[in-house]
C-alpha cells in the first residue's frame, strides 16, 4: 500500500511539476467530525514550483517525501510572515531510506565529475541554469557562475562526447556519486561488526546469549560482506571480559578473560577482530559454542561499560559498528548504573530525570566513538529494569540505535522469533560507514535545531559513524534574512563509505517555492512532516525539561496554530461553536491528541521508565512512514471486512479500510486488528461467534480463547488466511526492522493489563487523564482567541 | 672416626665430632660446632614403620630414640633432653631388652615413621612459562613440558600460566574452547585481586548458588577450574602447550620483548594461594629473559640498556634492582609461608634476572636451573630429573617440611643456611649467637629431596667447671615433618650425640672433619656475602682460618718454617685457598646471575658435592699410567695427557697439544694406535658416570690445549705459573696462566707467617 502510495505521490509531484495549478485552502470544520483516518496516508500538498524551474523535465527533479520533506511546501518569504503564521519550520530527511520491492534505486553518478559551486559547495542539482551557452553553470543556493568541468559531457566508458542532459545529477533530486580520493582521509573503512554480548545469569538464563549467538550465526551470509572485507569480533562480558581469538588457520576460538575492569585492555594485538571471510570457519565454531559456553554460569553482574571501552579499543582505529546485546543492567565497572527506577515519582515533575541519563560515562563514550567513526547499537533484553534512558544515549549520538525487548524470554518462541527476526534484518541491513551529513539551504535560511541519533561535529555538521537504514532526522530551520526569490533550496549532503567499500555522497535537492501569503503558506503545510517534527521537539522537551512542559508546549503549538488559522484566514474573531482548519491540516489535532496520548508523553504514573525512554527513542528516529502508525495505530475490523480483503489485489494485499480509533466502533460480537508498526493486537468482543474463534485460532469458544502473546495459527480456511495476509502485510509494509508481536486480547476474562494497553490506543475516546477527540477539540476552540 | 659412614647412617657431617665442654672453650675452637644434614638422606636399610612415634611430654615433645634410658619393668623411659619420665604407651607393655621397637636400636638412630595422616591434595605442578622466546627454544621447551606430564603421577594436578607481554592463566577445566584469563604484565595486583579477576571468590556468584563447603569435596572447587588432575586434563593441557605460540605483540629491533615475569609469577602465587593454601606445590618458572616491564623489571626494554653487572650494583648504578628485589622477596615471603615451592628455569645466554628472583627459590627449596636454551641437555635432563622416582615410583621430592632441633641442655642452635625460612619457634634450644637463619629452632622447607643438605650451627652455653649431664654427651635431635610424594606424611628423625671433652682434651683436634668444616664455613661466607661487601668477608674467612691455625698447628712462635698441621687439618687451608677463587666469593668474572646460580647450588648439596664447586677435581689420564687425580694446578697441563675437570657445574675433558695434534690427524682410527683410542676414550668414559646422577646437568666442555674453551680449566687452576713468575730458572713446566692471583703456594707463606705471628 505505501509503496504504491509513494508511486502515487510522485505522480502528482510530477504532474505539477510541468503545470502551474494553485493548490486551494480549503477550510474544514472539525468538531463534530470523525477525522478522516483514511487521509493520514495521502499525499503532502502539491510543490508548486514556477515553470521550468529545473533544468531537465525528469519527473525525479524535485525530492520524494520519503526522503526528504518540509513542514510546507511553500516557503514564507520573511521570518515575520513565519511567526505569524507560528507554523513550524523544519525538515524531515531519512537519506538511508529502505527501497522496498518496486522503488527506484538511488541513481550513481560514477565518472567521479562532481561539480560544485566553488562558494557554497552546492553540488549541481536539477535546479541550477546554465549560462554562457552551457559552459557554466549558475548556483541556484548562492546564484555564482561556476565552470561546468571539462568532463562534464564526456562519457568515460565509450570515449565520447555524450548528452549532458543524462546526466543523472541534473535528473534526480536524489543522486549518488562515487566519491573521488579528495573526499577520503583514509581508504574507505571495512564494515567492521564487534559484538559485545552480556553473559551473565540473566542473558544465558533468558535464552538471549543462545539466541543472539544462533542469529548471528544464521546471518554470516547476509551481513554485508561484499568486498569479503567485512571484519567481526566478539566480547562477551559478565563481571570479566571474555575476548575471543579467531585465527583463521585455528579449528576453535580461543577464549581470553580480562577481568581488570577498571583499566581494560586488548589481551593479544591481532586475530580478535578478524577478516568474517578467512576466519569463517572458526567464528562459525564460537557461534555454534557461544550457546553452550555459559550454561552453567552463576555469575550476576555485568561490567558494560569496561566492555564498550575495550571494544573501542578493538575497532577505534578503523571505525565500524558495536552491537551490544545487554540483558542485565551494567553494575560494575565504569559506566555501572543502579536499578534507579521509582515507581512513586512516575507520573510526578520528578518523572523526567528517570527519562535523562543516569551517568555521563556513556555519552563520554559516544563522542569518543563518534570521532573515531564506531557507532552504538543497543539490544536491551532485560528481564527487568534496564534504564533505557542512559543506555540509548550510546546510539543516540553515534547514529546507532536502541531496541528493546522488555522481560524477554527466549522460552517464549513469540520472544525468540521477534529478536531474531529484527535482529537478523539489522544484520542484514546495508549500512552507511564514516559519514558526515550536511544540509545546505539558500541564502537567508538556517539550520538551527537538529533531531535524532548523531553528533553535531561543527554547527551544522552531523557525524555519523554509521547510517543507519530508514533512521529520520528532523531539523529546524530559521529565516535569517528576507527571501527574494520565487524558489528556495536545500541539498543535503550525505559523505559515506558504502558496505562495499566506495566512498560515495548522497545528495538529496529539494527545492521549493516562496511565498509571501499566509493562506498559501497555510495551504501548503504537510501535517506528517509537521507531527513528525513535533514529536522529536516533545521529546527534546521531555528530557531537558518535565513531560508536562512538552505536552503543554505541544498544545499550545495546536492553539496558535488554530488561532492563527482562524485570526488571519478565515479572519473571525470572537467565541465560535466550530474550530476550523484547513483541509491539509486537518489530521493535525488528531496526530497531537496522539502524541499527547502516545506512551513516550502520556500523562500516566503506570508507564516504566523504561518503556517510556524506548518510545522517545523511536518517536525521534522513525521516519513519518512509521511514526505516524507509531502515533495513531491502525485499526481494523476483521469479523466484517470486505471479501477481498486480505486478498492479492493488483497493488498486493488489500488492507482493510481503516477505523477511527474510538470504542464506539467496538462491536460485542466483533473482532478488530490494531497495529503501531511495534506491536499488533487482536480483540475479541465477548460475543464474538464461536465459528470466529474456531477459523481463527482453532478454539471452540470465545471462553477457551487464551489472550496474550501468540503466534497465529495458519489454518486451512479463508478467515484465518486473511487475518495472516492482513498481519503478514502489515509486518512487511513497514519499514525498518521491527517484527511486532501478536497479542490476542479479550474484552473479558483475560488479562486486564493487556486490555487496558491495548485501548490505551483507543485515542479517539476518553481515557482517565486526557479528554477524548471531540473534547479535545473542543478545548482547542476554547483557547483559540 | 669415619665421616663418610656416620653420614650414611644419619645424613650428618659434623665440624668437630667431640665438643668442648663449655661456652669459652668452644668459642677458641673457631670453627663452630655445626653439621650438615640431609634429612632425608636416602636409606635402603630404614624398616618401614607404621605406628606413631612415641614422644615426650609437652613442652618438650622428644621423639623416643636410641639414646633414651628406658626401664623395661616399669615401662617408662628418661628422656635425654628434659629428662623427664614417660610411660611407655599401653601398645608398648611388651617391650623388653630383647623386644624393642625399631627407634630404640641403636643402628636406627635414624628413623622415619610413616604417619596415618595423606595429604588432602595431590602434588600440584604449575607451570609458568614465558612464550617470548624465539622458535626453536619455544619449541624445544614445548616438548620438554609435554613429556614432563607423562613424568607426573597421574593424579597430581597441574596448572600453565603463560607469559609475555601479559600473563595468561589457562582454564584447564573449561571443554568448550581454549579459555585463559589474562592479566595486564605491567601492573602490580593484590591477592585479593587475582583471586577476584580469576573468578576464585564467590562475591559475584548468584546467593543461592553459594554452597557451604561439603565435607570431602576438593579444598575449592573453582580451584579444579585451573588446576586439574594430570590424567584428566592431559590431552588439553598437551594441546595448549602444542599450540602455544610466541608471544604476539611485536618486538622492535631495538627493543627487548616485554615480559612480565613479574606479573606471571604474583598472578601464580597468588592463585596458588588462594586455591591451595599449605597443599604441596611447585610453582615452576620457565623463563627465557629478563623481565621487562611491569613489578619486578630487571631491565628496561630498550636494548641499549644493557642488564646490571656486579660492577653496576656495586656503584650502586642500578635502576631496578632494588625494586624488584624487593617484590620477588615479598613474593617469596608470600610462596613460603604457603608452602609452595618455587623453581626457575632459565633458558637464555644472557641474565633472566636470577639475581633479583633467587629469593623465591631459596626460601622455598626450589630448584634453579641456569642453561643458555631450552634447546640445551643442561635444561632437557635437568628438568626431567626433577622428575626422578624412587624405587616405589614415587617422586623423589617432598613437601612442606620442617625442620626441628631440639639440643640437651649445654647447647643451643645458632641457626640454618640452607633452603628454608624460618618457622620461628622460640624454643629453649635457641641460641643467642645468630649464624644464619636465626632465632628459631625450627624450620620450614617447602620442598626438600633426598639430597637436599642444610648447614646447622650450635653453641655450646654451659660455663665452665659445670657438670655435664647424660653421660657426659650432647644430644642433638632432628626431626623432620613432611609430605612425601606418596601423599603421605612421614616423620623422620635422627638423633645424634657426641662427647663433650675439656677445652684442651686432644680428642677435640682429632674429631675434626676439615671437608665438613670447609663446606660449613664456605656456607657461612657466603650467607656473609650475601649482605656483607666481598674484601670483608674475605678478610674474616683469613681471619678465621689463621686463627684455626694458630690454635691448633704446631709451632714455634715466628718460625714458620716449624709450622705443621695435623693431617685431619692438612687440606683445609687448600679448601680456603680455592673457596677464596671461587666463583662463590670472586664474582666479578661472572654475571649476577651465575652468582646467584653458584650459591644457590652450593647451599643444597652435601658435603662431597659442595666440595667438588670449592675445589674442582682434576685427573690424568697419560699412556704411562693408569688415571690419576692430580694438582688443581697449572704444573698439570701437559702436552702428552687428557685431563678430566669436575667443577660440579662444568665437566671438561681438556686434550694436551700433543693429544690434540695426534687427534685431528686422526691416529685413533688407524691400526696400532689402539692404545691411543682407548686413552681418548677413558675420560669420556668416566666423565659419563660424572653426568649420570648430577644435578643440575653440567655443562660438558671437549677442548684443546690453547682452544679458547680451555679457558674453563685454566680458571679453575692454581696459578703456579703465572706469566710473572717464570723466574731466572727457565721454562717451567706445564702452563702459563695469565692471573695476578696468588697461587697456593704463596698463600700458604703467608699463612704460616701469620700463624706463627700470632697475629689474627
Ligand atoms: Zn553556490
Ligand atoms: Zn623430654
Amino acid at each position: 500500500m505505501n509503496a504504491s502510495m509513494g508511486g502515487l505521490t510522485n505522480q502528482l509531484n510530477n504532474m505539477n511539476l510541468g503545470g502551474h495549478s494553485q493548490t486551494q485552502l480549503i477550510t474544514v470544520n472539525l468538531i463534530g467530525v470523525p477525522p478522516n483516518v483514511g487521509d493520514l496516508d495521502a499525499p503532502p500538498p502539491l510543490i508548486n514550483l514556477p515553470p521550468n524551474s529545473s533544468v531537465t523535465q525528469s519527473d525525479k527533479a524535485n525530492c520524494e517525501p520519503s526522503y526528504k520533506r518540509c513542514t510546507f511546501n511553500s516557503v514564507p518569504s520573511t521570518a515575520s510572515l513565519l511567526s505569524k503564521s507560528r507554523l513550524p519550520f523544519g525538515l524531515i530527511i531519512t537519506p538511508y531510506r529502505s527501497l522496498k520491492e518496486g522503488d527506484d534505486p538511488v541513481p550513481v553518478v560514477t565518472d567521479t565529475v562532481i561539480a560544485r559551486c566553488r562558494r557554497c559547495r552546492t553540488y549541481i542539482n536539477p535546479f541550477v541554469t546554465f549560462v554562457e551557452g552551457g559552459q557554466k553553470w549558475r548556483c541556484n543556493l548562492c546564484f555564482l557562475s561556476n565552470e561546468v568541468p571539462s568532463q562534464f559531457d564526456w562519457d568515460l566508458q565509450t570515449s565520447q562526447q555524450a548528452n549532458r542532459w543524462n546526466r543523472a545529477e541534473l535528473n534526480h533530486a536524489v543522486v549518488e556519486f562515487v566519491a573521488p580520493t579528495e573526499y577520503m582521509v583514509r581508504p574507505p573503512q571495512p564494515p567492521v561488526y564487534l559484538f559485545v554480548i552480556d553473559v551473565s545469569f540473566p542473558a544465558v538464563q533468558s535464552g538471549a546469549v543462545a539466541t543472539a549467538a544462533k542469529t548471528i550465526l544464521e546471518s554470516l551470509d547476509r551481513i554485508p560482506n561484499e568486498e569479503n572485507r567485512t571484519k567481526v569480533g566478539f566480547i562477551t562480558v559478565d563481571t570479566s571480559l571474555h575476548f575471543y581469538s579467531l585465527n583463521s588457520n585455528s579449528s576453535e576460538p580461543q577464549m581470553l578473560v580480562v577481568s581488570d575492569l577498571e583499566d581494560v585492555f586488548l589481551p593479544q594485538p591481532d586475530d580478535l577482530l578478524v577478516n568474517l571471510t578467512e576466519a569463517r570457519s572458526v567464528v562459525e565454531s564460537l557461534l555454534s559454542h557461544l550457546g553452550d559456553m555459559f550454561k552453567d554460569t552463576h555469575t550476576v553482574g555485568n561490567a558494560l561499560g569496561s566492555a564498550l571501552l575495550a571494544g573501542f579499543k578493538l575497532i577505534s582505529s578503523i571505525g565500524g559498528k558495536i552491537v551490544v546485546l545487554q540483558s542485565s543492567l551494567p553494575n560494575i565497572g565504569p559506566g555501572q548504573l543502579k536499578a534507579r527506577e521509582d515507581s512513586k515519582a512516575l507520573g510526578t515533575p520528578k518523572e523526567s530525570a528517570l527519562l535523562q541519563s543516569a551517568e555521563p560515562f556513556y555519552k563520554k563514550f559516544a563522542v569518543d566513538c563518534s570521532r573515531s567513526q564506531v557507532c552504538v547499537d543497543m539490544f536491551l533484553l532485560g528481564s527487568q529494569y534496564s534504564d533505557v534512558a542512559t543506555l540509548s544515549c550510546c546510539p543516540r549520538y553515534t547514529g546507532g540505535q536502541t531496541y528493546f525487548y522488555p522481560a524477554f524470554n527466549a522460552g517464549r518462541s513469540e520472544d525468540a522469533l521477534k529478536f531474531a527476526h529484527e535482529f537478523a534484518e539489522f544484520l542484514a541491513s546495508p549500512i552507511a560507514l564514516e559519514a558526515v551529513m550536511r544540509v545546505r539551504a539558500s541564502k537567508g535560511l538556517r539550520m538551527t535545531s537538529f533531531y535524532g541519533n548523531f553528533f553535531v561535529r561543527q554547527t551544522d555538521l552531523l557525524a555519523l559513524p554509521n547510517v543507519s537504514r530508514d533512521h529520520s532526522y528532523a531539523i529546524e530551520v530559521s529565516i535569517e534574512e528576507n527571501i527574494t526569490t520565487p524558489t528556495v533550496c536545500f541539498q543535503t549532503a550525505l559523505l559515506h563509505t558504502t558496505c562495499f567499500g566506495e566512498r560515495r555522497i548522497r545528495v538529496l535537492t529539494l527545492s521549493l517555492p516562496v511565498t509571501n501569503s499566509i493562506s498559501e503558506l497555510y495551504s501548503s503545510a504537510d501535517q506528517i512532516a509537521i507531527s513528525t517534527l513535533l514529536a522529536n521537539k516533545a521529546v527534546e522537551r521531555s528530557l531537558s525539561s518535565k513531560l508536562e512542559d512538552a505536552r503543554d508546549a505541544l498544545t499550545n503549538k495546536l492553539i496558535d496554530i488554530l488561532g492563527v488559522y482562524k485570526s488571519a484566514i478565515t479572519g473571525s474573531q470572537g467565541a465560535s461553536p466550530q474550530l476550523q482548519s484547513c483541509d491539509n491540516l486537518k489530521l493535525l489535532p488528531l496526530l497531537a491528541l496522539g502524541l499527547l496520548k502516545h506512551v513516550g508523553l502520556r500523562a500516566s504514573s503506570q508507564i516504566p521508565t523504561d518503556l517510556r525512554s524506548y518510545a522517545m527513542c523511536l518517536l525521534t528516529t522513525m521516519p513519518s512512514q512509521l511514526l505516524i502508525p507509531y502515533i495513531h495505530p491502525r485499526f481494523y475490523s476483521l469479523h466484517n471486512m470486505p471479501v477481498d480483503a486480505g486478498t492479492y489485489g493488483p497493488d498486493g494485499i488489500i488492507m482493510p479500510p481503516p477505523l477511527n480509533l474510538s470504542s464506539e466502533k467496538l462491536e460485542r460480537h466483533g473482532a478488530y486488528l490494531l497495529e503501531d508498526g511495534q506491536n499488533i493486537f487482536i480483540w475479541l468482543g465477548r460475543q464474538v461467534v464461536p465459528q470466529l474463534c474456531m477459523d481463527l485460532l482453532n478454539v471452540r469458544s470465545y471462553e477457551e480463547v487464551h489472550s496474550g502473546k501468540v503466534t497465529l495459527l495458519q489454518l486451512d480456511n479463508p478467515f484465518s488466511q486473511q487475518v495472516n495476509a492482513i498481519i503478514g502485510k502489515t509486518r512487511e509494509s513497514r519499514r525498518g526492522v521491527y517484527y511486532p508481536h501478536l497479542y490476542i486480547v479479550k474484552e473479558d476474562g483475560g488479562d486486564p493489563s493487556l486490555r487496558l494497553w491495548f485501548l490505551s490506543h483507543i485515542i479517539e475516546d476518553r481515557t482517565d487523564t486526557v479528554m477524548s477527540y471531540q473534547q479535545w477539540l473542543g478545548h482547542l476552540k476554547d483557547k483559540v482567541k | 672416626m669415619n665421616f663418610e659412614e656416620i653420614e650414611e647412617q644419619d645424613g650428618t657431617r659434623f665440624s668437630w665430632n667431640v665438643f668442648p665442654a663449655s661456652r669459652l672453650d668452644a668459642t677458641r675452637i673457631v670453627v663452630p660446632i655445626s653439621c650438615l644434614y640431609t634429612p632425608l638422606k636416602e636409606r635402603e636399610d630404614l624398616p618401614p614403620i607404621y605406628y606413631e612415634p612415641v614422644t615426650c611430654r609437652q613442652p618438650c615433645r622428644a621423639i623416643l630414640n636410641p639414646y633414651c634410658q628406658i626401664d623395661v619393668r616399669g615401662k617408662l623411659w628418661i628422656c635425654p633432653f628434659c629428662l623427664q619420665r614417660n610411660a611407655f604407651p599401653p601398645h608398648y607393655k611388651d617391650i623388653s631388652n630383647t623386644n624393642l621397637p625399631a627407634e630404640l636400636l641403636p643402628k636406627y638412630t635414624t628413623i622415619e615413621y610413616t604417619l596415618n595422616r595423606a595429604a588432602q591434595v595431590p602434588p600440584i605442578f604449575l607451570y609458568v612459562v614465558d612464550t617470548c622466546l624465539e622458535d626453536d627454544d619455544l619449541k624445544a621447551l614445548k616438548d620438554s613440558l609435554v613429556v614432563s606430564l607423562s613424568l607426573l603421577p597421574p593424579h597430581a594436578l597441574v596448572g600453565l600460566i603463560t607469559f609475555g607481554t601479559m600473563a595468561q592463566v589457562h582454564e584447564l577445566g573449561y571443554n568448550e574452547c581454549p579459555k585463559s584469563y589474562v592479566f595486564r604484565g605491567t601492573k602490580e595486583y593484590t591477592s585479593k585481586q587475582i583471586q577476584e579477576m580469576l573468578g576464585l571468590s564467590a562475591q559475584n556468584v548468584r546467593p543461592q548458588m553459594q554452597r557451604p563447603n561439603q565435607p570431602g569435596a576438593p579444598q575449592n572447587l573453582s580451584a579444579s577450574r585451573f588446576l586439574l588432575p594430570v590424567q584428566q586434563c592431559e590431552f588439553t593441557l598437551t594441546s595448549i602447550l602444542e599450540q602455544l605460540q610466541r608471544d604476539p605483540w611485536p618486538v622492535a629491533n631495538d627493543k627487548r620483548p616485554q615480559r612480565c615475569t613479574g606479573v606471571a609469577m604474583s598472578v601464580a602465587i597468588g592463585l596458588m594461594e588462594t586455591t591451595f593454601q599449605a597443599a604441596g606445590a611447585r610453582i615452576m618458572l620457565f623463563c627465557g629473559g629478563p623481565a621487562t616491564e611491569g613489578p619486578g623489571m630487571v631491565v628496561g626494554n630498550e636494548l641499549k640498556e644493557p642488564i646490571r653487572s656486579h660492577h653496576d650494583i656495586e656503584k650502586d648504578n642500578v635502576k631496578y634492582y632494588k625494586k624488584s628485589t624487593k617484590f620477588y622477596d615479598a613474593l617469596a615471603k608470600r610462596s613460603s609461608a604457603n608452602g609452595h615451592i618455587v623453581d626457575i628455569f632459565a633458558g637464555c645466554l644472557d641474565q633472566v634476572g636470577l639475581l633479583e628472583m633467587k629469593s623465591m627459590v631459596n626460601s622455598t627449596g626450589g630448584y634453579m636451573i641456569l642453561s643458555d636454551s631450552f634447546t640445551t641437555s643442561i635444561f632437557k635432563q635437568s628438568f626431567q630429573r626433577v622428575f626422578n622416582k624412587d624405587a616405589q615410583g614415587n617422586l623423589q621430592m617432598g613437601f612442606n617440611a620442617t625442620l626441628d632441633v631440639q639440643t640437651t641442655r649445654e647447647m643451643r642452635v645458632c641457626g640454618l643456611i640452607g633452603h628454608a625460612i624460618s618457622a620461628n619457634k622460640k624454643s629453649a634450644s635457641v641460641a643467642e649467637t645468630e649464624i644464619g637463619i636465626a632465632n628459631t629452632s625450627a624450620w620450614k622447607m617447602c620442598g626438600i629431596t633426598p639430597k637436599s643438605t642444610v648447614a646447622v650451627y650450635f653453641e655450646v652455653v654451659s660455663q665452665h667447671g659445670q657438670p655435664i649431664q647424660h653421660n657426659n654427651r650432647g644430644l642433638i635431635q632432628f626431626v623432620t615433618h613432611y609430605q612425601h610424594s606418596s601423599g603421605q606424611f612421614r616423620l623422620r628423625v635422627t638423633t645424634v650425640a657426641r662427647n663433650f671433652a675439656d677445652g684442651s682434651s686432644p680428642q677435640i683436634a682429632q674429631s675434626f672433619d676439615q671437608e665438613a668444616a670447609a663446606v660449613l664455613m664456605a656456607r657461612i661466607a657466603v650467607f656473609k656475602a650475601e649482605i656483607d661487601d666481598g674484601p670483608d668477608v674475605l678478610r674474616w674467612l683469613d681471619r678465621m682460618l689463621i686463627r684455626l691455625c694458630q690454635k691448633f698447628a704446631d709451632y714455634r712462635k715466628e718460625d714458620s718454617l716449624s709450622f705443621r698441621l695435623a693431617e685431619n687439618f692438612s687440606i683445609y687451608p687448600q679448601f680456603m685457598f680455592h673457596l677464596r677463587r671461587s666463583q662463590f666469593l670472586q664474582v666479578f668474572n661472572n654475571s649476577p646471575d651465575e652468582t646467584a646460580f653458584y650459591r644457590h647450588v652450593l647451599n643444597r648439596e652435601d658435603v662431597n658435592n659442595s666440595l667438588i664447586m670449592i675445589q674442582p677435581t682434576l685427573m690424568s689420564y697419560g699412556f704411562d699410567s693408569s688415571p690419576q687425580p692430580v694438582l688443581l694446578d697449572s704444573v698439570s697441563i701437559k702436552p702428552d695427557v687428557i685431563l678430566l675437570l669436575d667443577t660440579f657445574f662444568h665437566i671438561l675433558i681438556f686434550h694436551g697439544e700433543t693429544i690434540a695434534q695426534w687427534r685431528k690427524a686422526g691416529y685413533q682410527d688407524q691400526n696400532g694406535y689402539e692404545n691411543f683410542k682407548e686413552l681418548l676414550e677413558a675420560p669420556k668414559t668416566d666423565s659419563e658416570e660424572l653426568l649420570a646422577d648430577r644435578f643440575p646437568v653440567p655443562r660438558y666442555i671437549v677442548c684443546d690445549q690453547h682452544g679458547s674453551q680451555a679457558r674453563f680449566l685454566l680458571s679453575k687452576l692454581n696459578p703456579s705459573t703465572t706469566h710473572v713468575s717464570g723466574g731466572m730458572y727457565g721454562t717451567p713446566q706445564g702452563q702459563a696462566i695469565f692471573t695476578d692471583d696468588v697461587s697456593l703456594q704463596v698463600f700458604m707463606e703467608h699463612l704460616k707467617k701469620l700463624a706463627v705471628s700470632g697475629s689474627s
